[in-house]
């Protein structure tokens, strides 16, 4: 009994869950085009070559993913193929009004709903002005419900009103006069898509296409004739369709709702908003208030975004169904050549490529494979608990699926792993800020990519009103930076296609300019262009976030780096960065040293743009990925675990290799890169990295101050704060050897627990061998990873002897900062006295 | 970094020949072209997306000159103004010197005379300057007449070649100017060139000599 009863509520689940991922709505299509090809000159005015059409409208395409409407077809993606193809995936779901024409099958009441919606669906798009120019009974889908959902609504914004294309965008019969009257690259306004609604709406009324025998010329000639005689255009068309009994029946509310959209005069038709506002709508109007009186928001489980990039996983391909559906076909390169080309590059005698032109199918995309392979995944798992106060429903809740063992590349691959992360950030990011240290312990796992700008934003601690703090920034006063800015731009990550586009470098110039009218104390510096990419490309289509993740970053990890003299500040960090690679590596650090190959010369674009400048973007996410959850040490270690990946190379290079070494940095593993920087981090005092510039904020366990570049410069081996020496002393004591260098007469009164003495005097500093420590090399040379304290007093020397010890090339060699007084007042005391021993 | 020993690699086909290192650093402007210079004349390559330098870079090339072999060692220098206060460290013990500007702006050449003053002025007192005028290839958008700048050159005694490291044009011959120009022994005269305290010394059997690298 109790088994089926299981039996069936796994049933129930499967059901449920099944139904979420197979909604209606959850699905989507693609249609495809050429950009128009630059023809004659290829560079612009300031040498660069021209960007392509694709990339332009790839930048502009950008804009039309962020808009979510109840009767908008949701926009996914744009992909880019070969020869100026552009590829645009969006939400595909219902049937096209057109199905539905001469079947009688729609009621007066579900038209005028129709014409409600659409003209919705119209003002958002009007409001964001986005004119749709395309408008037809082809792309207004109908869904089962009868709400109307617009399609390809941003073909002419996304091609700049059309001049990226070599086809017009319009259907003939549905186009408004002046489309072709003002030529077809004009800036048609949204009184356009009016006319087209008004056309649609005849059609609806009458139950029939409009002249669907007429061939495509008596079409536009026959709209154009429309523009002679002073009586009602619609009237007329139900004229010419003999159906003056069915205009008679006609609500008269309805019937001049039509006549107004179907005026000549693009001036003298209504906008959606006068319409909307029309009584002939007032009773679909109850049901919008409702929604909007809810104290909170629901929100989805996941989104049709989210859906298609686990489709994407599962080996969903636009391209390849595109090219299974014909609408991709290669045609032999040798079939495309001119006839004959001028000096100039003028090209004569080519055939045009039928591709080129407008090809209106959509092919929708087969989700079958998503809904295999996720059909196993109950629905516990799409709402899963973040937080839960009972061990009971902890162990209720099945094991996500585990892929913790396989490498992060792969499971960035996984549709199924992803889906699981997806669904638990998407609702810790609704939590947000609420649940920041829930997001925080699961960034540490690793963060889904697809919400890694959202959950970077978390980490930064972004507060939510950000808008208003970038849309008050002066954005556009020039000032003398511009030219800077101006030519660094066009040279950021410019491989990457949102960077390259036009879009992208607006963009990033308005970032940049309000970073720096914002942060006046500070200056651009060439380097802050790099650092902001990556918070551009994650949110593209918000700049205002992107900019305070910038704003969030500068401070955390380069306090002060960007003043105007920013030269101690760089020099210290340098100074720190020697030391850190001296405390883990000293055998790297003392042939680095003998060949003079000091970090001023290779890690400066490291450390000022956290090495965005150094590697391309997929590298910089994973790398920073880790970097937000470490302090403004972390880059130190990144640098530290650099070098060591190249550690075999530097040792048997000269100054010259190693310095070519890096001017084309060789191919890092970012992941072996990230996995080593944390083990240091993670076994590394934080006083050892501790700087005096950095940002006061989180450096409360500063204890470290008062030292000159110049002693950190001379400073071979870094200082450790009296605090970690207590915590280590008292916490691990088996990690650490303490050597006292002071005499022993000093050290028999008072020493630290367990601390050994090896007087400075002792020891003859001649060649590097660890013998000059008689009885105490044994000691030092079965150290083995453990932290080497100096203890010392102002009076001995506390550089000779660090020194020495690095030139044996022994590890983890730190000399205490305060020297052994600043031990006395420590309370409980780690020191021992006399009487004790 | 003056006196290091570094090894001299003797380069394929310069059997018998003298091998004479010498420090160039590339000054000017940003985006005017001095990385793309030093990757067409090292790499023959061209990068229209040419990323900017931020501190410097470093790179080496060889030029064969009759019987000498002459390794340059490149330092590729930041262009922003902000990064001036490096430039000192690199051209430092400089023996050479390629002051570039875009011959489409003018700014950058105003930019380029001030180079031009500060490295007479500090560095080297020997040092070979060159002036390249570089994006020859965009000459139908030129704003620094070639006369100008030829004139200027002959005033201060640089070199002078308007260059483009799109087409290549005039890149290797910039270097192997100077290459020329640079003192291999004592009796080279010429405006910087007096080569005090620079020696030559043939094939590997190199004396070290401080504050120079030609060895």
């Amino acid at each position: 009994m109790g088994e089926l009863q299981q039996n069936l509520t796994q049933y129930c689940f499967s059901e449920t869950s099944r139904m979420l991922l197979q909604h209606r709505e959850m699905q989507f299509g693609a249609i495809t085009f050429f950009a128009k090809e630059h023809k004659g000159e290829t560079c612009g005015s300031n040498g660069l070559p021209l960007t392509p059409n694709s990339i332009i409208i790839f930048g502009r395409a950008q804009l039309l993913k962020t808009i979510k409407h109840p009767y908008l077809c949701e926009y996914l993606d744009i992909i880019r193929g070969k020869h100026e193809r552009t590829i645009v995936v969006s939400q595909y779901c219902g049937e096209p009004l057109s199905h539905y024409l001469a079947k009688n099958e729609l009621s007066i009441e579900d038209i005028k709903r129709i014409a409600h919606q659409i003209l919705l669906g119209l003002n958002e798009l009007h409001d964001r002005n986005i004119v749709h120019r395309n408008l037809s009974t082809d792309n207004v889908l109908l869904q089962e419900n009868k709400d109307v959902k617009l399609f390809n609504y941003g073909l002419f914004y996304m091609t700049d009103h059309g001049k990226l294309v070599s086809f017009p965008i319009l259907k003939t019969l549905y186009a408004a006069p002046e489309v072709y009257l003002d030529g077809l690259n004009n800036l048609s306004n949204s009184k356009a898509d009016m006319w087209s609604l008004g056309i649609i709406l005849t059609e609806l009324v009458l139950d029939k296409p409009l002249w669907n025998t007429l061939k495509l010329s008596q079409c536009i000639r026959k709209i154009l004739s429309l523009m002679h005689g002073t009586t009602s255009i619609f009237e007329r068309i139900i004229r010419e369709h003999n159906c003056y009994e069915k205009y008679q029946l006609l609500p008269p509310d309805l019937k001049q709702l039509i006549e107004d959209c179907l005026n000549i005069l693009p001036k003298n038709r209504p906008t959606t908003k006068q319409l909307l506002e029309r009584d002939i709508f007032k009773e679909f109007q109850n049901g919008k208030t409702n929604s909007k009186n809810k104290i909170y928001q629901t929100f989805d489980t996941f989104t049709l975004k989210e859906l298609y990039y686990w489709w994407q996983l599962a080996g969903g391909d636009v391209f390849l169904e595109l090219k299974k559906q014909g609408l991709i076909r290669s045609s032999p390169p040798v079939l495309s050549l001119p006839n004959m080309i001028l000096i100039e590059g003028a090209v004569l005698g080519q055939e045009r490529n039928p591709a080129t032109l407008y090809e209106p199918r959509i092919v929708q995309m087969p989700l079958d494979t998503l809904y295999q392979r996720f059909a196993h995944i109950p629905l516990s798992s799409y709402y899963p608990l973040i937080h839960s106060k009972s061990e009971i429903i902890e162990k209720f809740e099945p094991p996500s699926y585990d892929a913790s063992d396989l490498p992060l590349v792969i499971r960035e691959k996984d549709p199924e792993y992803q889906f699981h992360r997806t669904i638990l950030f998407r609702r810790l990011l609704h939590g947000y800020p609420f649940t920041r240290n829930r997001i925080i312990k699961e960034a540490q796992v690793d963060i889904p990519p697809l919400l890694r700008g959202e959950i970077w934003a978390a980490l930064l601690n972004i507060a939510n009103n950000y808008e208003k703090e970038y849309v008050e920034i002066d954005k556009q006063t020039s000032t003398i930076t511009d030219r800077q800015i101006e030519v660094d731009i066009p040279r950021c990550h410019q491989y990457n296609e949102l960077l390259s586009s036009g879009v992208g470098h607006q963009k990033l110039k308005r970032i940049l300019k309000a970073w720096i009218c914002k942060n006046s104390q500070y200056v651009y510096w060439q380097g802050l262009d790099s650092l902001t990419a990556p918070f551009l490309y994650l949110n593209f289509n918000n700049e205002a976030k992107a900019f305070a993740c910038l704003s969030a970053f500068i401070p955390k990890y380069l306090h002060n780096f960007f003043l105007k003299d920013n030269s101690v500040i760089i020099q210290e960090y340098l100074a720190k960065f020697s030391q850190l690679i001296a405390f883990h590596d000293p055998v790297l650090a003392n042939h680095l040293q003998n060949i003079n190959f000091v970090p001023e010369l290779f890690a400066i674009p490291w450390f000022l743009t956290m090495f965005s400048h150094v590697f391309p973007l997929h590298k910089i996410f994973h790398l920073w990925d880790k970097l937000l959850l470490g302090d403004s040490s972390f880059p130190l270690h990144v640098g530290l675990s650099i070098l060591t990946q190249l550690r075999d190379t530097l040792l048997n290079s000269g100054f010259n290799e190693c310095i070519l070494l890096f001017s084309d940095l060789p191919e890092v593993d970012i992941e072996q890169c990230v996995c080593q920087s944390l083990e240091t981090y993670n076994s590394t005092p934080k006083s050892i990295t501790s700087r005096s510039h950095q940002n006061a904020e989180n450096a409360s366990e500063l204890h470290i101050t008062g030292i000159t570049v110049q002693e950190l410069n001379r400073e071979k081996c870094s200082r450790i704060s009296a605090n970690d020496v207590v915590n280590l002393v008292r916490n691990f004591p088996h990690k650490i050897v303490i050597i006292d260098i002071r005499n022993p007469l000093q050290f028999s009164r008072c020493c630290v627990k367990g601390s050994v003495n090896i007087p400075c005097s002792s020891v003859t500093f001649g060649d590097a061998n660890l013998d000059s420590f008689g009885v105490h090399s044994g000691l030092l040379k079965n150290a083995q990873n453990k932290i080497i304290i100096i203890v010392g007093t102002e009076e001995t020397d506390l550089e000779l002897f660090p020194k020495f010890l690095l030139q044996c090339n022994i590890p983890k060699v730190c000399v205490l900062h305060g020297g052994f007084n600043v031990l006395l007042p420590i309370t409980p005391t780690v020191l021992i006295t006399q009487n004790q021993i | 970094m003056a006196n290091r020993t570094s090894t001299a690699q003797r380069p394929n086909g310069a059997t018998q020949g003298r091998i004479c290192q010498f420090k160039l650093v590339l000054l000017g402007e940003s985006a005017v072209g001095k990385s793309s210079l030093v990757l067409r004349f090292v790499k023959g390559q061209f990068h229209e997306y040419q990323e900017s330098t931020i501190g410097a870079a470093f790179l080496t090339q060889t030029v064969c000159l009759d019987d000498t072999t002459v390794k340059f060692e490149i330092w590729d220098t930041a262009g922003q103004e902000r990064y001036h206060s490096l430039a000192p460290m690199y051209y430092r013990g400089a023996q050479a010197a390629i002051v570039v500007y875009d011959i489409t702006n003018q700014d950058t050449f105003g930019r380029a005379k001030t180079w031009v003053k500060e490295l007479q002025r500090q560095a080297n007192p020997n040092i070979v300057i060159a002036l390249a005028g570089n994006k020859q290839d965009l000459a139908n958008k030129r704003m620094v007449e070639y006369e100008e700048a030829q004139a200027y050159a002959d005033e201060n005694g640089l070199l002078f070649m308007e260059t483009s490291a799109k087409t290549a044009m005039n890149v290797n011959d910039i270097f192997l100017a100077i290459a020329k120009k640079l003192p291999k022994n004592e009796q080279t005269t010429g405006p910087g060139g007096s080569g005090q305290g620079r020696r030559l010394v043939e094939g590997d059997t190199g004396a070290k000599t401080a504050g120079n690298c030609c060895k």
